[in-house]
């Protein structure tokens, strides 16, 4: 009956989020969040192709994984990386140079690292770069004033590389309550409120 | 709960390259998700070597670059039917949502293009192996400079 099936699905439910303590908390926040937003941007699909799909490989999906500052919770602001922080730079001329960057962004403070990547096809750039100062200020005003600025005839955009929460797809949504040392049951109850 | 990703702007790639040998099963696995946050794994138990996992929430900017570099690549209209199976040598997987499209791609290792010159559907192997080089690239750059790593 449907009624069988509903509650076993809800038991499968509490497992799975019991189990994943990390990202129970993110399925509260808007569409894009967490295992929840993986799971339906895939059931969302409108068509399948590929291999893939005929044996689902098994994960290992309750690893940890180390993270810089990160708040699944509620900003999507900029968050500093270990040394600095980090834009990210696009829509660039295949043949810009690095030094064609550095000139640029020096002139907000010294740059600390540069990375410039090649398309591996072609030999030219790809088109993005990721340029790190130490100081949020440097970054900050670099962004403001060379987003949009020309270089090489084409208009350059700059923006932060690394968001202190989700962001995306889901945009605003609900802010979620980081709550940490809530029991399991309260944890699963909040979370499959939708 | 409306979920605001179920349209066209919903994003979500993983890749993965690994095999299971002598030591261990060594892997490289990379997952974008419409959220945007990164995940990033690298496990060898080569010299005894630990597991590298990171993550981190990279911004819409990062997230539109990667739609381009996919979209540029033309991977979503490939197939790997043809493809080499995945083997004793290794697997890759590579699964993209975008556009309401789901792609979930099996194949083995490919060690260089003079590989792919031999096979069924060298176009599409060669599209996937260029996009799985832009695609690392972008991720070591991203991992490597967030967390001050040498991520391979």
């Amino acid at each position: 009956s449907t009624d069988r099936i509903a509650s076993m699905a809800d038991t499968r439910d509490i497992i799975r989020i019991t189990e994943d303590t990390e990202d129970d908390f993110e399925q509260v926040v808007g569409g894009g969040g967490g295992d929840e937003g993986v799971r339906l941007i895939k059931e969302s699909a409108k068509s399948r192709k590929g291999r893939g799909f005929e044996s689902e490989q098994d994960r290992d999906d309750t690893m940890e994984f180390d993270a810089v500052g990160i708040d699944d919770g509620d900003t999507a602001g900029p968050q500093r990386s270990v040394e600095g922080w980090i834009l990210f730079v696009r829509n660039l001329h295949e043949e810009t140079t690095e030094d064609d960057l550095m000139d640029k962004f020096n002139e907000y403070g010294e740059v600390k690292s540069l990375h410039l990547n090649l398309n591996r096809r072609t030999g030219y750039i790809k088109g993005y770069a990721l340029v790190e100062f130490e100081h949020y200020k440097e970054a900050s005003t670099a962004q403001n004033k060379l987003n949009g600025a020309d270089l090489n005839g084409q208009r350059m955009q700059v923006d932060w590389g690394f968001t202190r929460g989700p962001s995306g797809g889901g945009g605003g949504g609900r802010k979620s309550r980081r709550q940490r040392d809530t029991k399991p049951q309260q944890r699963s109850e909040r979370s499959r409120s939708r | 709960m409306a979920t605001k990703d179920s349209g066209a702007d919903a994003f979500y790639l993983r890749y993965y390259i690994g095999h299971r040998g002598i030591f261990g099963h060594e892997f490289l696995e990379f997952e974008f998700r419409p959220d945007g946050k990164l995940r990033y794994a690298n496990n060898s138990n080569y010299k005894n070597d630990t597991m590298i996992r990171k993550e981190a929430y990279v911004s819409p900017a990062v997230m539109a670059e990667l739609r381009r570099i996919v979209t540029e690549s033309e991977i979503m209209q490939e197939d790997d039917q043809q493809w080499p199976m995945p083997d004793r040598v290794g697997r890759q997987e590579l699964e993209i949502v975008f556009n309401s499209e789901h792609i979930s791609f099996t194949t083995s290792k490919i060690g260089s293009l003079a590989e792919i010159t031999g096979t069924k559907d060298p176009d599409g192997l060669r599209t996937f192996y260029y996009l799985v080089q832009d695609l690392k690239c972008l991720v070591f750059s991203l991992i490597g400079l967030h967390f001050k790593i040498r991520p391979i």
